[in-house]
């Protein structure tokens, strides 16, 4: 994927790590979106967070179609890998999109015993 | 739900009828509506355990919150091994109820019980486009 696709994902989000006050560096991550007709969850992207905490190239604008979706960050697995236990194995943030054609911003604060999430720009 | 959960949850409803029973649940929630500054009230939440060998969740307690966001009674120091446990939380149903929309139809925390001898306190912060939660005692 060139860089100016992956600039346009609508969907981005964005792993900070306050515990540390740092960007979550490879923390691994994937976006699922719900089929209404199956109540089953199909996964669109699996990625691993940037240097700055983010994941680029998440999906395109034609795929990213009114729904249900959700974001599933391996909270558990990073912490680990830094030596730390954590009192969440991982963190799903399940959210509707009802206007596919706005942006839609969904980080994650993250530190071993506490996450907060909201929707953003 | 199937029937033996279904008398399960019956049962646990009787015995949070006793107030003794009801403190002493060792894992508790409170809910809060940041955007009203109020507790989350009416709110419709239930805890599952994770089976570690089939992956599928268990649940275990289904409940409200009370005027105050708060639903005692959750389990009992019996049932509470350590494990993974989920409480999800029907926020998109709450929002509804207030005749408002929401970001996130409902919420889902999955956490570790590591020393089920320890009280564990999970509360959720809400608005409609924001959550937040802590370990809490």
């Amino acid at each position: 994927m060139g860089s100016s696709v992956k600039s346009s994902s609508p969907f981005t989000t964005h792993v900070l790590n306050t515990g540390d006050g740092v960007p979550a560096v490879r923390m691994a991550l994937s976006l699922h979106r719900l089929d209404p007709r199956t109540a089953i969850w199909n996964l669109i992207t699996i990625g691993n967070t940037d240097e700055d905490g983010r994941c680029p190239g998440l999906i395109t604008s034609d795929a990213f179609t009114p729904g249900m979706y959700k974001v599933r960050f391996e909270t558990g697995q990073y912490w680990e890998s830094l030596g730390l236990s954590s009192f969440y194995p991982y963190v799903e943030i399940v959210f509707s999109v009802s206007d596919a054609d706005q942006s839609c911003h969904v980080p994650l604060l993250v530190s071993r015993y506490s996450f907060s999430t909201y929707r953003g720009s | 739900m199937n029937r033996l959960q279904h008398i399960r949850c019956h049962m646990l409803a009787y015995k949070n009828m006793n107030i003794a029973t009801t403190l002493s649940s060792p894992l508790t929630t409170h809910v809060l509506n940041t955007a009203k500054g109020v507790p989350g009230a009416n709110m419709t939440i239930s805890l599952h355990r994770l089976n570690p060998i089939s992956s599928e969740w268990y649940l275990l307690t289904t409940g409200i919150t009370n005027d105050d966001g708060r639903c005692p009674g959750l389990i009992t120091k019996e049932s509470f091994i350590a494990g993974v446990y989920k409480i999800r939380f029907e926020t998109g149903k709450y929002w509804d109820a207030l005749g408002e929309t929401c970001f996130y139809p409902y919420v889902e925390v999955i956490f570790t019980i590591s020393d089920p001898s320890q009280k564990y306190h999970v509360p959720l912060l809400l608005s409609r486009f924001s959550f937040s939660t802590y370990k809490g005692s």
